[in-house]
């Protein structure tokens, strides 16, 4: 774990906006920011462009999603600059999601069937589909409880992840690809992937708030908001997750 | 006015059509084993393509009966079916001008249509086809050709996965880029594609290619536009954010510029020197400067006038009977009217894509301002953008959140902290409020509340 103090900011970093940020990614960043805030617990975003340097002292980073070269370029310049494998390290908690996951595994194709190395964070490699999976995406997660396990996406990718023995899925698929073999996403360690892209965290609050309680190793007071739950219930149902099923999980 | 220069370069009034199958190069689609594309001689073709037109009339005839549509769109598909060529006959020998790029192209071409009527003596208005009604498919491009065969010049609003076929197949003498941003990935995987693709219709066409009208400040763009034969550039003081993360060329990582001129320090890729410029309401070109009085709000339709200004310009329109008639153009397509659903004077605004909301969102004044989510095909089945819009600028004022993805909006602007109220319903989200109000909507609410107050 870094040395972090309870009094300090929570300091989260936007990973390469301008590369992986191509669909609301930056709402992840939004969302843990209020979600703190709500809670009376200070953050800092952290937004660092290709061409600066990352900090190797923050507490959680976030990685969006991004076309090809994009991806290609972000993976080669995080794995030179090497400050998010330090950081991971020390125990900082990381959300790779959608091109972001792929570059957390150990490697990925990409769309001219070139192999690139990943940051070896999450124990994946990603191989190109045939087809691409654009749509809806719901699972469910066992790192979470009851209701909350139920994730709800949408994801637009073109990769095939197998999980190595390091790696447990996020959550296994009810509707969608995730991963192309009834799982979404990989947790190693305090890194976790999925294919839910862009603000995954708007639709998920548990899973927000299981990232920033990682971070501040306690637990956060729940907070209540009709909308989201109600945003829930609409994409979950739009995905064939039914109030029953829902309720048996 | 005397009638300018149109059409004087390559078809000159009245030795114009008839020899179109002579012109026609056979479309990507046509294969050896398709019976029906296969086109033994000239004759057959044309007799081909008229009867396909007659049943795309049809259609379009039953459709506007039935009331399932305007037909436009029916007619075109009727049409490629029966005739897999009709696009490259229905373009052959005619001046071409094409629009193109993620925002702004409806509006751009309506004040291109305005420009180039006001060049012509109002008897020969008949002389000029456009999509006025934003069919940018190669099926509406195909059905409203096919409804004005005798029109020499056709000003198409083009979707930008369509700009390739119809330099191949149009020839046109302009094409207009506007801009390339995110749009739509559900359907558009990478814009950057878009950009390539472009380039590729230009280098093709070679020294026959158009003259390309180009947003110098679009990285994508720019990379384009500099394969055409020639290039006029054009640099906006619009506020829209560039998509182009890396270098089209080269793929350096392209840093947001902080002076507004972006270079890609890798390869020396850079913004151009523009041939017209826009800043603070006027249009720069050489010592000429034009401060057009547009009905339309918002600097960045000062820009989409340029862009209509520079094409006119290449069509032959004299630029001050040009910018005359583009200040009388009034909500083009619906957007920016007034209407009244209900007892409710409503001001329509259209808002796509990010890029569509940053330039909308800030005209949008009015306390309530009513925002219409849709998700449908034609809006985008995926919603994530509405985190790359900057909601918190309604600070203070209350939103009605409609449409069917009301509820998305709604968790967006309770994380933005921005009072609202979910009215899922779209009539009596417009319709309850009973005083002048604003509405931005994504494609299907807006094309909704348009037959509404059609009503």
């Amino acid at each position: 774990m870094t040395a972090r103090t309870p009094t300090d900011d929570v300091r989260i970093v936007l990973v390469y906006s301008s590369l992986l940020g191509i669909y609301g990614d930056r709402g992840n960043a939004m969302v843990l920011a209020r979600r703190l805030h709500w809670r009376g617990e200070r953050a800092r975003l952290i937004a660092v462009e290709p061409g600066r340097v990352l900090p190797d002292d923050a507490d959680l980073y976030l990685l969006g999603g991004g076309e090809d070269a994009a991806q290609v370029s972000a993976a080669n310049a995080m794995r030179l600059d090497g400050a998010i494998n330090r950081a991971v390290d020390r125990g900082a908690v990381v959300l790779a999601v959608c091109a972001g996951y792929q570059i957390a595994g150990h490697r990925f194709t990409d769309g001219n069937g070139v192999d690139h190395a990943g940051l070896g964070l999450l124990d994946v490699v990603t191989e190109r589909s045939a087809h691409r999976a654009v749509g809806e995406i719901a699972s469910y997660s066992d790192i979470l409880s009851g209701d909350d396990g139920w994730l709800t996406g949408f994801e637009n990718h073109g990769g095939l992840t197998r999980l190595g023995a390091s790696a447990r899925a996020l959550g296994r698929v009810h509707a969608g690809i995730g991963n192309g073999d009834g799982t979404d996403g990989a947790v190693t360690g305090r890194v976790l992937g999925t294919y839910a892209h862009g603000p995954v965290l708007a639709r998920n609050p548990a899973l927000a708030d299981h990232l920033l309680e990682l971070v501040l190793g306690r637990p956060l007071a729940p907070v209540a908001c009709a909308e989201v739950g109600q945003l829930r219930a609409e994409r979950l149902a739009k995905a064939g997750v039914t109030e029953g099923l829902r309720l048996s999980a | 006015m005397p009638e300018a220069s149109l059409g004087k370069e390559r078809t000159p009034l009245g030795v114009r059509r008839g020899s179109y199958d002579d012109l026609v190069q056979p479309m990507a689609t046509s294969t050896p084993t398709d019976v029906l594309a296969s086109e033994p001689s000239a004759a057959s073709g044309r007799t081909r393509f008229t009867l396909a037109k007659a049943a795309g009339s049809l259609a379009a005839q039953v459709s506007r009966l039935t009331g399932r549509g305007s037909g436009v769109s029916i007619r075109g598909q009727v049409i490629l079916k029966l005739d897999p060529n009709a696009l490259g006959k229905s373009l052959a020998g005619r001046r071409v001008a094409v629009v193109s790029g993620t925002n702004g192209k409806t509006t751009t071409t309506h004040l291109l249509h305005a420009a180039v009527l006001a060049a012509l003596d109002p008897a020969a208005s008949d002389r000029v086809v456009s999509n006025d009604d934003g069919a940018n498919l190669a099926q509406g491009l195909t059905s409203t050709l096919a409804m004005s065969p005798d029109a020499d010049t056709a000003l198409l609003e083009t979707d930008e996965r369509v700009v390739g076929e119809v330099v191949r197949l149009g020839r046109p003498d302009v094409v207009v880029l506007l801009n390339c941003s995110r749009d739509q990935l559900d359907r558009n995987h990478e814009i950057a594609a878009l950009s390539a693709g472009w380039r590729e219709a230009f280098v093709a066409a070679g020294v026959g290619g158009p003259t390309v009208v180009a947003n110098a400040d679009d990285p994508l763009v720019v990379w384009a536009a500099s394969a055409a034969r020639r290039v006029l550039w054009i640099s906006t003081d619009s506020r829209r954010s560039l998509d182009a993360g890396l270098c089209p060329r080269c793929g350096a990582p392209l840093p947001p510029a902080d002076d507004g001129v972006w270079a890609c320090s890798s390869c020396g890729l850079s913004q151009p020197e523009p041939d017209y410029v826009v800043a603070a309401g006027e249009i720069r070109h050489g010592d000429r400067r034009y401060r057009p009085s547009l009905r339309l709000p918002g600097e960045f339709n000062v820009g989409n006038a340029a862009f209509a200004l520079a094409a006119a310009h290449v069509l032959g329109v004299d630029p001050d009977t040009a910018i005359e008639a583009m200040e009388s153009v009034q909500a083009p397509a619906g957007r920016f009217a007034t209407v009244r659903i209900g007892d409710t004077p409503a001001t329509l605004m259209l808002a796509k894509n990010p890029a569509g909301w940053a330039e909308t969102l800030p005209l949008a004044g009015t306390d309530p301002v009513v925002l219409a989510i849709d998700s449908a095909a034609a809006d985008g089945r995926d919603v994530s953008w509405l985190w790359d819009v900057d909601y918190e600028q309604l600070h203070g004022r209350t939103v009605i959140a409609t449409g069917p993805r009301a509820t998305d909006l709604a968790v967006r602007l309770t994380y933005a902290d921005v009072d609202h109220v979910v009215v899922p319903d779209l009539e009596s989200a417009v319709s309850d409020i009973g005083r002048p109000v604003d509405v931005v909507a994504t494609y299907t609410p807006f094309q909704q509340l348009r037959k509404m107050s059609a009503r």
